[in-house]
């Protein structure tokens, strides 16, 4: 009897396993279904957000509520018809042709993956944004919030194991020259017409763009990484006499003034060049490539050239002032909380997104956790004039094989990146447009009610060269923050910072075997 | 089984049983055997993420490349010292802290246990997250207790200075090794026979004598189980370095294991990180035989 009991538990679990094995069966079954089945479904779906989204609605902040609620009713007032009619006809023709359409719609829902790029990286905004363009086109979207820590861990283990989302939103570094150039990616170089080239930023669209000509990127966002300074204790320190306010710029030798007044008032570390990892790593870039004018890669991103005698010059110069560490303790994300904290002076790993974001001690925007006053700069440069290095943020999608799903993807990218709703795309980054206007609607507006990011539109002509794209990135990149640790570790002998950076140079500048 | 039993019924026997391990055996073949053979595989391959470059059999340069690398000799070199640090003070300190309170009573006896297990059954995130907090150099503990102290002057900036890097590592994965040992260490001397200590001690024994004669060889399988775990553990420290230092500054903190990662999925170097793989499987193994053999002989 025991043994027959035993016996029927071990089939009931070889049946569970089969029956596993029978719900791929039946996803199939479920997705060769007849187009009425599918649409029934997709309503329930819808419902089922609906009913998930009107819970939060009730949990969200009065503020918040009150800009859905006015964007609920601004897409109430518009009728069905008048919004297609104001659908300009490319756009029409060029989203969905009639049978496109159908085949987009019978996806029913596609998959996206996003970086915490401005407040893309919150469930709420970006719930907001997805659920109009299910409203409007029937497309569901299920999106998955990624971490700059393992973001790319998980990304590239989905790519191994084939089950790599829809749609991905990050920087032309990893859709262009990581994933793009090696194949994962689909080229989306139909969907850029002379008048898209024309409205981009050329900078943002030359670097969607990889070597081949092939587009794996539709660029939506864009900014420039500076600095920043606490300028409370720059006036306390009399250092605020070596800052321009106005036009948020300063000198070589005004930064280095600076910094030793810094030290000298408060006795301790003013600023530092953090480099535990990569996170912030384009700060640390930007502060070494600015001070003498040293350059990171050759203009056509085809070879590394940090071992410029300029910039062996700019890191023996960081590593002689006194105030300013190499901390391999540190990445760009806890040399912020350093600077809202009070212990450091100033921050490399600064941006208008940062900018605007309240401080979790709740102070205030643009204030540090003890209330001082925080002011964006660019990086210093013997003439004043920094090139800053660029952020560029869009949509790619992963080529899944799935025809129905690449085109429901095109749909989405061209909603987001190319239509009247892009503005509220953008707002949701903190960034700036990365066109000039989209489908006739103006983006040069867009922050027109925001003082500070006006204020930050004065450094946004410093953009500097997008060299992100360049081949072996990811090996350089690493190179980059290890180099920084060993000219740290060094006695700071110029020879000993010449070695580092050779041999660093040298790594980043060697493909992988 | 029985000499008497029918061929019928050995055979039926015989099908319940296999039946019964089918279940783990497919786990194990598909999570363990397959995944193992793919990384021998591959380690002899050129595998990388890009489509573009098909892969191809490269024989053993993925194996001639890692001796000629020297963040894989640092990497190694590191693995050594943790693995020849912490196993014997591991072992040492959890076999002194269980001879200490396992004659207690329950109570204390719980309290100890629970004291030294918690940091096993923490989240490894949320250990290393307390102890980078502990080791910061602006406003980290260790640093406001020395210099409040008097004993430094100038914050050190323990996990960012190659000088005191890799020990801070070892001292975290000292925290968080001793708790299983401990515990079983505890049970194992509770099982102790009495009869022959009491004998012991009749015929004059000190404690060393019957510490040495009589415990630490009834402990001896416990002891054996401890040190593979704990070489096992230590070789394939991973989150620490991760979280803590990215294997920095300037590789100081660099381990195999860690290195593996970084070849296979930052650099993605599928073959070159799978090689790393096999060589580290080869370690453990090789040092796992020789703790085996030389606990045998005693």
């Amino acid at each position: 009897m025991k043994k027959l009991l035993a016996l029927l538990l071990a089939l009931c679990m070889i049946f569970a396993l089969a029956a596993c094995g029978e719900t791929k069966t039946e996803e199939i079954k479920e997705e060769t279904k007849t187009e009425e089945t599918k649409e029934e479904t997709k309503t329930e779906e819808t419902k089922e957000e609906t009913k998930t989204e009107e819970t939060k609605e009730e949990a969200k902040t009065e503020e918040t509520k009150e800009e859905t609620k006015t964007e609920e009713t601004k897409e109430e007032a518009k009728p069905e018809e008048t919004k297609e009619e104001a659908q300009p006809e490319e756009t029409k023709e060029e989203a969905q042709p009639e049978e496109t359409k159908e085949e987009a719609a019978g996806a029913t829902e596609i998959t996206l993956w996003t970086y915490p790029i401005g407040n893309w990286g919150d469930e709420a905004t970006v719930k907001a944004l997805t659920d109009a363009f299910t409203a409007e086109t029937g497309i569901a979207v299920k999106v998955e919030y990624l971490t700059y820590a393992d973001g790319d861990d998980k990304v590239n283990t989905a790519l191994t194991a084939k089950q790599a989302p829809d749609l991905i939103m990050e920087g032309p570094e990893r859709l262009v020259t990581n994933w793009g150039v090696k194949g994962y990616m689909v080229d989306i170089s139909d969907m850029f017409d002379d008048t898209d080239k024309a409205e981009i930023n050329a900078a943002a669209l030359a670097a969607c763009y990889a070597p081949d000509g092939a587009a794996y990127e539709y660029p939506v966002v864009m900014t420039a990484h500076c600095m920043a300074i606490n300028y409370t204790a720059f006036k306390e320190a009399g250092a605020d006499q070596f800052i321009n306010l106005d036009t948020h710029t300063w000198t070589t030798e005004q930064f280095f003034q600076a910094v030793q007044a810094l030290y000298d008032y408060y006795g301790d570390t003013v600023g530092a060049l953090y480099c535990s990892g990569q996170g912030g790593d384009q700060g640390t870039r930007a502060l070494v490539n600015n001070l003498y004018g040293g350059t990171f890669t050759t203009a056509d991103h085809t070879a590394y050239t940090w071992d410029d005698p300029l910039n062996i010059k700019a890191l023996k110069a960081l590593y002689d002032q006194a105030g300013i560490d190499f901390d391999a303790s540190i990445n760009g994300g806890e040399e912020i909380a350093n600077f809202y904290n009070g212990i450091f002076k100033m921050a490399f790993c600064w941006n208008i997104a940062q900018q605007l974001n309240p401080n979790s001690a709740g102070t205030g925007a643009g204030l540090t956790g003890n209330g001082d006053e925080i002011v964006f700069m660019a990086f210093p440069s013997e003439d004043g004039t920094a090139k800053l290095q660029g952020g560029i943020w869009g949509f790619g999608i992963f080529n899944n094989g799935d025809d129905a799903k690449i085109e429901a993807a095109k749909q989405f990218i061209k909603y987001m990146c190319d239509s009247e709703h892009t503005a509220e795309a953008v707002r949701a980054s903190n960034f700036f447009a990365a066109r000039s206007a989209a489908e006739g609607t103006d983006l040069s507006g867009v922050w027109a009610d925001n003082e500070v990011m006006n204020e930050y539109t004065k450094i946004l002509p410093m953009l500097g060269d997008y060299y992100q794209v360049t081949t072996n990135w990811p090996t350089a990149r690493t190179a980059w923050w290890n180099m920084l640790q060993q000219v740290g570790a060094s006695d700071g002998s110029e020879g000993a910072i010449t070695a580092a950076v050779n041999e660093f140079c040298g790594q980043a500048n060697t493909p992988a075997a | 089984m029985p000499a008497t039993m029918s061929p019928l019924l050995r055979r039926r026997e015989n099908i319940s049983g296999y039946l019964f391990l089918l279940p783990s055996l497919v786990f194990f073949l598909g999570f363990v055997v397959v995944p193992m053979g793919m990384c021998i595989w591959m380690s002899f391959t050129n595998a990388n993420m890009d489509i573009n470059t098909p892969t191809d059999f490269v024989g053993l340069a993925n194996y001639v490349e890692l001796w000629k690398d020297p963040v894989f000799l640092k990497g190694l070199r590191n693995t050594i010292i943790i693995v020849v640090v912490s196993v014997p003070v591991v072992c040492a300190f959890s076999l002194w802290v269980a001879s200490a309170i396992y004659r207690m009573k329950e109570g204390p006896l719980s309290f100890f246990r629970i004291v030294f297990y918690l940091p096993v059954v923490t989240g490894s995130v949320a250990v290393t997250v307390v102890w980078k907090w502990m080791y910061n150099r602006y406003y980290g503990i260790f640093n406001y207790l020395l210099k409040n102290g008097g004993i430094i002057d100038k914050n050190i900036n323990w996990l960012g200075d190659q000088k005191y890097a890799l020990a801070c590592i070892i001292l975290i994965l000292l925290t968080t090794s001793v708790g299983q040992p401990i515990v079983l260490y505890v049970s194992a001397l509770s099982n102790v026979d009495h009869s022959l200590v009491e004998a012991a001690e009749v015929d004059g024994a000190t404690n060393t004598q019957v510490f040495w004669r009589i415990k630490w060889a009834q402990i001896m399988p416990t002891t054996l189980y401890i040190l593979i775990i704990t070489t096992i553990n230590s070789f394939q420290c991973f989150a620490l370095i991760q979280l803590l230092t990215s294997g920095g500054p300037n590789y100081a903190t660099e381990t195999i294991m860690y290195y593996i990662y970084y070849s296979a999925f930052k650099l993605q170097r599928f073959g070159y990180g799978n090689a790393m793989g096999v060589i580290l499987a080869l370690f453990i193994a090789a040092l796992s035989a020789v703790q085996f053999r030389l606990a045998r002989e005693k």
